[in-house]
């Protein structure tokens, strides 16, 4: 028996439905239905009027959203895609982001965003969201890498008091198995070592975390041996737990999924070059999707993002730098 | 005195409370004491205090937009939250960190709007939504104002049909003052009259002259009573005219004479003092002593934030989140 | 007969799997274009699995009630040569010459969390497809240890390197540059031979040139009979030290050619403000350099107690930071040690040194005596910071202190 990534996320809101009456769940198609990904499955019947289809406004969703957290309630918000989230940029950023430091009321609202890219989806169920949420004041972001993760860093979420993007990758959702769900976790804001060594650092999240494992095996038959970090929080980011590895290391890429222009990976070696310069024994580099809308056909699709073979090739020419 | 005397004493009251503030804002501006823009909600005092006073505050909920100082007066937001923000007092709701009309207080049912139009009526309907699932919606209602401007964008939109589906007990008021910032209405809208839209969101609508006090009362405090008993929710379009500019800083030179000496170009407060008079709800005399009291009172108000401290960048606490992290590990 | 696959096809994005609830057709059947065959069940809806062109079925593997994911093969039908032309479909052959794979379901070996399912044949990128890496920028042109990393700059910080302590490694990184790697191999080797900690004294010649050795420094030299010198030098009670004749030489001759005694800094040459001129001391484990006052203006015989008390005290260690301070050049007598010849190094804060080496008794021809006659020479070293200073310059000056040197009775 093992779990995967979204019965993580299903389990997840079952227990905060199971245990926090300021719960509840609002989105399109999550209700009997049980959501486009099935993340909500069940969970109408388990708990009526708890769980709410909603019309297709997802400006709506948000500021519906934001009033119920002034009420003192939780609710969670299925966006069924992440890229769907544009049409609730509004409400995001302006709306919930704002209200703790206008008001002194902060906004426990918890956006789920279905993130990244899956074969054949195309450019509007492939976004990654991620980097502009994180660019604003107000929010945090998070962007679980493993099943556990999926399931603790949700319910986290839902106990910040604060608005939490909550980016969870189509592309682990079913693939993604553990064992069982661990007990024991890291809160939100600190990044772990999903890969120890010594040669160089990859600094990266979400479903990029496998890839970057999947190239350090690769090169590990030439003796490198690579350090994968998890950020598993984009916002706040543990740049501690980053510097500490670029400190073993010298060497630093980071990866990420989303567009290349500024971002999360730009953040990050903004950031190790200010406060880490004099640990870089070579030039930061950073390794990201490509500079067009993600492609439909999936051949590609795997050329538009990040791979081992791509990732292996940047570490390559870092580590011979 | 009945108790729709009543109520139409302390509607008036609101808006003259407003009229005369929002007097003293514009002075205060013109002598440079207020940074950024002051925004006047002058000639739609009837529509707003009619709404603000048909709500209870505690109970119900109401998001204010730009013009709606006698509104928010009615509902029960003291003057000194006013001032207090214009001028940046540091002892205001919003502490100098947003300013103006964007200010608020959302833990009594007031939230603070934001400059984006149409984001409040969602965010109202969320209020209604939370407290149905506490179980404490029972005999409330939520309300919001916009003007016509707002009526085209799609948060009003999503918010009204989302509202509609979810038969939530919401007021919206589209105060239509013909002009959005300087856009005429010809350029905001096709249709013939916008109160012609609540049937197509499913929703019951009501139309008044926003001008007219007695009528304001009558339509805006029915569709609140309709929404509180059940009926879902109700939208009110009050025609009128902005009597002033966009802010302060627009003298509104676009509104042809034609509108200002046309049927809704009035000023509601005289309007007011005549019928108040003529229905022997309140002597002349007794409303010539309400706006000498009001006028000390604005004073005060104004006299003392403009005592208190500025916000002090170097004791700010900067931070947008309420969350200290790192959270150390359970 | 070719044959062409039934698959699981993709009813909907989001949607990786799908349950067979009915089977329309028994192996044997013939079936035509579009007919619907098999019934299929996912999250969002019931729907048909229909064939994409006339055929019989061959071969059913699909189970009712059982889920298959996307691309699974659920039968197979045969089908005429001509149907496939006219059809276009792909057939088990040509898919395979086509490599084109559906993502193959892996979700049954997954280990501990790390990887999903991304097919290693299906994204593999092609060889022409160019990863979006751009190269680093590489110090091309820059020859090894000069090109210094953050990190390396940070690590010989803390251990007190120099740019010159890692010239002795040969780099393994971009453009021959020492990585960090490189030097902690370097300095794992060093720790098998015998070392010792340098003296103050050490690290502070050490420290002063390196910090003269960034200049272009040319050496010239010139031989110069010192019998002159000596025999004034016998007549003399106390008797000057031979340093003291060509300190006094060479104060005089940059009185008369100063601009040789310039230093550069930025765009401007700065000149001497008074003709002070230190003397290079041997102490125990280096050399320090005090500084004779107003050398231009004292004979020779007021100059013999100032330098016999700089030199005393500096063997003493005993000299204080204004003894050392605000010289303009340097005289070194290395001679003392036996040395014929050398290039000494001018302070990093001035622009010319002058040495001498030890006087050697030469055959030297006389027009008086017609004859060779025995006389003593040396030679007369000089350093100078090429940026400041030319040959013609440089030769000038030595001439000048030389012709000095033959007449004492002017020192």
């Amino acid at each position: 028996m093992s779990v995967t990534y979204i019965d993580a996320i299903r389990e997840a809101q079952e227990t905060l439905l199971r245990e926090d009456p300021r719960v509840f769940l609002y989105g399109q198609d999550i209700s009997a239905f049980g959501g486009a990904f099935k993340a909500t499955k069940g969970l109408a019947d388990a708990f009526p009027n708890r769980v709410f289809d909603c019309p297709i406004s997802e400006d709506a969703m948000i500021g519906l959203a934001v009033g119920a957290a002034i009420e003192g309630m939780r609710p969670i918000i299925e966006m069924q895609f992440a890229d769907f989230s544009s049409i609730a940029f509004n409400q995001i950023v302006n709306q919930a982001a704002t209200h703790f430091y206008r008001t002194g009321m902060p906004i426990p609202i918890t956006v789920r965003l279905p993130s990244g890219g899956t074969p054949g989806s195309g450019p509007f169920h492939s976004q990654s969201m991620e980097g502009i949420y994180a660019q604003y004041p107000g929010l945090v972001v998070v962007t679980p890498a493993t099943v556990s993760d999926a399931y603790h860093m949700l319910i986290d979420s839902v106990k910040l008091d604060d608005p939490v993007l909550y980016c969870e990758h189509k592309f682990l959702y079913r693939w993604l198995k553990s064992k069982k769900i661990n007990g024991e976790h890291l809160p939100i804001g600190k990044a772990r070592i999903a890969r120890p060594g010594k040669h160089a650092t990859v600094v990266t999240y979400s479903a990029m975390v496998h890839e970057a494992v999947r190239a350090a095996d690769r090169l590990q038959a030439d003796g490198w041996e690579i350090e994968v970090v998890d950020l598993r929080s984009v916002k706040p980011l543990d740049l501690d737990t980053v510097l500490a590895s670029v400190a073993r290391t010298g060497r630093l890429l980071a990866l990420g999924e989303a567009f290349p222009w500024g971002g999360v990976t730009a953040e990050v070696v903004a950031k190790v070059t200010e406060e880490g310069f004099h640990l870089l024994d070579a030039p930061p580099q950073r390794l990201n999707a490509r500079d067009t809308p993600v492609p439909y056909h999936p051949k590609l699709w795997a050329a538009h993002r990040p791979t081992p073979e791509s990732i292996c090739e940047a570490l390559r020419k870092l580590l011979s730098f | 005195m009945s108790a729709d005397g009543e109520f139409l004493r302390s509607v008036f009251k609101s808006m003259l409370r407003g009229r005369i503030l929002e007097n003293k804002l514009s002075s205060l501006y013109k002598a440079g004491k207020i940074v950024g823009g002051v925004y006047l909600g002058k000639g739609q005092e009837a529509v707003s205090a009619s709404l603000g006073a048909s709500l209870v505050q505690g109970k119900d909920c109401f998001a204010p937009l730009i013009r709606d100082q006698a509104g928010r007066t009615a509902f029960g937001e003291p003057l000194i939250d006013c001032t207090r923000t214009y001028l940046g007092s540091v002892e205001g709701p919003m502490k100098g960190r947003d300013g103006n009309i964007h200010r608020g207080r959302p833990e009594m049912g007031m939230p603070a709007m934001i400059s984006h139009l149409g984001a409040q009526v969602p965010l109202i309907a969320g209020m209604l939504f939370a407290k149905r699932l506490k179980g404490t919606l029972d005999g409330c209602v939520g309300a919001t104002s916009v003007g016509d401007g707002a009526t085209s964008t799609g948060a009003f939109h999503e918010g009204l049909n989302l509202a509609a589906v979810e038969h939530l007990p919401l007021v919206i008021v589209v105060a239509n003052n013909q002009f959005a910032y300087s856009t005429p209405n010809t350029r905001q809208f096709a249709c013939e009259d916008l109160v012609d839209r609540a049937k197509g969101y499913g929703v019951g609508g009501h139309s008044v002259d926003g001008t007219d006090l007695l009528a304001c009362a009558s339509v805006i405090g029915g569709a609140v009573r309709l929404a509180r008993e059940g009926g879902g929710p109700q939208m009110v379009v009050a025609n009128l005219l902005r009597l002033g500019g966009h802010g302060e800083h627009d003298d509104g030179s676009y509104v042809p004479d034609s509108e200002r000496n046309g049927k809704y170009g009035r000023d509601c407060i005289e309007v007011a003092i005549r019928q108040l008079a003529e229905g022997g709800i309140a002597t002349v005399e007794e409303m010539a002593v309400w706006q000498d009291e009001i006028s000390e009172e604005v004073q005060r108000a104004v006299a003392q934030a403009q005592q208190e401290p500025l916000p002090d960048p170097y004791k700010e606490n900067w931070t947008a989140l309420s969350t200290r992290f790192p959270i150390s590990a359970e | 007969m070719p044959t062409v696959p039934i698959l699981m096809p993709q009813l909907g994005e989001s949607i990786a799997e799908a349950t067979v609830i009915r089977l329309g057709v028994a192996v044997g059947d013939s079936v035509k274009t579009d007919q619907e065959i098999i019934e299929v069940e996912t999250n969002k809806a019931v729907m048909g699995v229909t064939t994409l062109c006339n055929g019989v079925v061959s071969e059913i593997r699909a189970v009712e009630g059982v889920s298959y994911s996307v691309g699974s093969l659920l039968g197979m039908l045969e089908v005429t040569e001509e149907e496939v032309a006219r059809t276009g479909v792909d057939t088990t052959e040509s898919l395979e010459a086509k490599k084109d794979q559906q993502p193959e379901d892996k979700s049954g070996d997954e280990e501990a969390n790390l990887h999903f399912a991304l097919d290693g044949d299906s994204y593999e990128e092609d060889p022409s497809i160019i990863p979006s890496v751009k190269g680093l920028p590489v110090p091309t042109g820059v020859m090894g240890a000069h090109y210094i990393s953050p990190r390396m700059r940070a690590r010989m910080n803390d251990m007190g390197l120099r740019e010159a302590d890692i010239s002795a490694i040969a780099g393994t990184g971009a453009g021959g540059r020492v990585t960090v790697e490189d030097l902690e191999r370097f300095l794992d080797y060093l720790d098998a031979w015998p070392s010792a900690a340098a003296s103050p004294m050490r690290l502070a010649v050490a420290d002063a040139m390196r910090r003269s050795w960034t200049r272009p420094l040319a050496t010239v030299g010139l031989p110069v009979l010192l019998d002159e010198a000596l025999n004034h030098r016998r007549l003399q009670n106390p008797k000057p030290g031979l340093t003291l004749y060509l300190l006094r030489a060479f104060a005089l001759a940059l009185k008369e050619q100063p601009m040789n005694a310039g230093y550069l800094i930025g765009e401007k040459v700065v000149h001497p403000r008074s003709f002070d001129i230190g003397v290079a001391v041997q102490v125990e484990d280096g050399v320090v350099v005090p500084t004779m006052r107003e050398v231009d203006r004292k004979t020779l015989s007021e100059l013999i107690s100032d330098y016999d008390d700089l030199v005393d005290r500096a063997r003493r260690r005993r000299l204080t930071e204004n003894d050392s301070a605000g010289g303009i050049a340097t005289v070194t007598n290395f001679g003392t040690f036996g040395l014929t010849s050398g290039t000494p190094i001018p302070l990093p804060n001035e622009t010319l040194i002058l040495g001498i080496g030890a006087g050697r008794k030469k055959p030297v021809w006389s027009d008086q005596v017609e004859a060779f006659v025995p006389a003593t020479e040396a030679e007369l070293i000089l350093t100078f910071d090429h940026r400041v200073v030319d040959g013609g310059g440089a030769g000038m000056l030595l001439n000048r202190v030389a012709e000095l040197l033959q007449q004492p009775q002017k020192l």
